[in-house]
């Protein structure tokens, strides 16, 4: 494809912008975005709570809906009917349930294309590779009523990429899928997002799959984008206490699983830093460390808790109220741990704003998420 | 017993024996009514999109109005109707009472509201997730509506069936304002009424049978493809 080349070529011109973009019903903002950007070939999650504003922002952004504001597609403003038809016609989008259409899987992959008039032979070539690209190639000649849920949502991702789209929006496509479905169907989708050019908009309101999926991720709350930016570091420094307490108080931590014949499963964060994790799969992954798993000495401790199989020197960076415990955070060279302690523990050891600590963890503790490896943009 | 039995044997003689008058009827019945039913669907479905897809003042109103029209008795439309066409009336100037055209004209107020009411019924059943997703597709107004009428197709077959039995079966109206007239305006219900009237029984229900085996017909074909829907959904 030519478009991943020019895509490669010039990363920085947005395929879709959103300026000021405010969704306006009964004097109420259901979903704004003062300045969102969506890249060629880069994830960019909408991540939030129900009722957050996230789908209704995603239909504004793809001409679902009218908005007020500037909505820039390629450099045009889409002001007008015609000019949000039009974009939905570059575009396409998958829902959380699938809403196939009431003729085969082939036609319902055949669909978008021939509503954009393209000849019957070419749209049924453009299907059989959409098809074969989500590995449903032999449903063809299925009627939607006898798909299972995993495979009619890969049905309705295949209609939606048959048609080339500069923007895939997916409206919380794995939400009514079980876990071992939703696992097979991320693992593709990021094997395709890594072999295409198109931006992708995803909306969920989980984290772990925000991680996951996510080159960068807006956090929205009533309407509004509260946070932006590459996905571990919006993760990394909430800066509301209501995004910290969605995300809960875990530290995240980036790195590559390798596993071992004979010893723990390690982490390893680079610069030298290797943490024993929980089993994963080798490879690239995100991990998180619940802060109540961590605990904190200021002395080395002795070697009786054998268990604890990480330890990471630091300093105090900072402790602050969480209910009747203290969050506390370690910096340990280039990371920042979270430790949950009670207020005597923190008294008792002596810490301080800037005293030396030693987080230590059980291996179990670090949970590593396999993350598809990003291609250098 | 004996009447009913000599009817039924002259009525078969009749039916095969080519006799043109029933034939002539028959066609007529189907003209006027086919063509009601082609004006009313090529109407109603789209206006039935309408009121479905739209949002505006007094949509509640409306479709009161059109399941009133639904349920309005023949004789009244055909009174209706008879009122805009009578030489002083509205229409007068076309002189279309006591013409076919009359007839179609009547049958097609008829089935209107049948049409509307039953098509906006089936578009008011589809998710309104489908229709966002259609939408989300890239179909413009026209080919969305288009995407939907195929999603309820088989309501919509029935809904041309249902105004059909409505039309086809109807006597009011088309004898008021038709004045079934012996081989002009007469058309099978009619006939009926004025051949059983006059006592010629076996006329009667030899275009009894051919009434019944058209609406038979039209149900047949109906459940057919109803049928068709479930065993391949």
């Amino acid at each position: 494809m030519s478009g991943v080349a020019a895509a490669r070529a010039a990363p920085s011109a947005p395929v879709l912008e959103a300026r000021g973009l405010e969704v306006v019903r009964g004097g109420r903002t259901l979903a704004a975005a003062d300045d969102l950007a969506l890249l060629a070939g880069r994830v960019h999650v909408l991540l939030g709570a129900n009722g957050a504003g996230k789908s209704t922002l995603l239909k504004a952004l793809n001409g679902l809906e009218a908005s007020s504001g500037e909505l820039l597609f390629e450099g045009g403003a889409v002001a007008t009917a015609a000019a949000r038809l039009a974009l939905r016609r570059r575009t396409a989008a998958v829902f959380q349930r699938a809403y196939l259409l009431n003729t085969s899987v082939r036609g319902n992959v055949e669909s978008g294309l021939r509503l954009r008039r393209v000849p019957r032979a070419a749209a049924r070539e453009r299907a059989a590779a959409a098809l074969e690209l989500l590995g449903i190639a032999h449903l063809s000649d299925r009627k939607p009523t006898r798909l299972s849920g995993g495979e009619a949502q890969r049905v309705s991702i295949a209609r939606a990429l048959a048609v080339d789209p500069a923007v895939l929006f997916l409206d919380e496509p794995l939400a009514s899928l079980d876990p071992p479905t939703s696992r097979a169907l991320t693992a593709d989708l990021l094997r395709i997002f890594g072999e295409s050019a198109m931006a992708v908009v995803w909306v969920t309101h989980d984290r772990d799959e925000a991680l996951v999926v996510g080159d960068t991720v807006s956090f929205l709350e009533a309407g509004r984008i509260v946070q932006s930016g590459a996905a571990l570091d919006v993760f990394s420094h909430p800066v509301s206490t209501s995004f910290a307490g969605f995300l809960g108080l875990d530290t995240y931590l980036q790195g590559v699983v390798v596993s071992q014949a004979d010893g723990p499963t390690l982490l390893d964060l680079g610069d030298g830093v290797v943490l024993a994790c929980g089993e994963a799969r080798d490879g690239p992954a995100v991990a998180c460390l619940p802060p109540e798993d961590v605990v904190l000495f200021s002395t080395p401790p002795a070697k009786h808790s054998a268990s604890l199989r990480n330890l990471l020197p630091g300093k105090v960076k900072a402790a602050r109220p969480a209910g009747r415990l203290l969050h506390v955070t370690i910096e340990a060279g280039r990371l920042e741990v979270a430790a949950l302690v009670t207020r005597a523990a923190y008294d008792d050891l002596g810490l301080a704003i800037g005293s030396t600590a030693y987080a230590a963890f059980k291996a179990a503790a670090v949970h590593p998420i396999p993350r598809h490896d990003r291609r250098p943009l | 017993m004996q009447v009913l039995w000599d009817g039924f044997v002259e009525a078969l003689r009749l039916l095969f024996g080519g006799d043109a008058e029933i034939y002539q009827i028959t066609l007529r019945s189907l003209w006027v009514s086919g063509l009601a039913l082609l004006v009313a669907v090529a109407a109603g479905v789209p206006l039935g999109g309408l009121v479905a897809m739209r949002e505006f003042r007094g949509r509640r109103l409306t479709v009161a109005a059109i399941n009133t029209g639904m349920a309005a008795p023949p004789v009244v439309v055909g009174l209706l109707v008879a009122l805009f066409l009578t030489r002083n009336g509205p229409l007068g100037e076309f002189r279309l009472l006591y013409t076919t055209w009359a007839m179609v004209i009547a049958q097609v107020v008829i089935a209107l509201p049948v049409v509307i009411g039953l098509s906006l019924a089936a578009l008011q059943q589809l998710e309104p997730g489908l229709r966002q997703q259609i939408t989300a597709l890239g179909a413009g107004r026209l080919q969305g509506f288009v995407l939907q009428l195929r999603e309820i197709r088989v309501a919509l077959l029935a809904t041309v069936m249902a105004a059909f039995g409505a039309v086809i079966s109807e006597v009011g109206a088309v004898m008021m304002v038709g004045g079934n007239i012996r081989g002009q305006t007469q058309v099978l219900t009619g006939a009926i009424v004025q051949e059983t009237r006059i006592g010629r029984f076996a006329v009667a229900i030899a275009l009894a049978i051919i009434l019944m085996l058209l609406a038979f017909g039209a149900n047949l074909t109906l459940t057919l493809i109803q049928q068709q829907g479930r065993r391949r959904p």
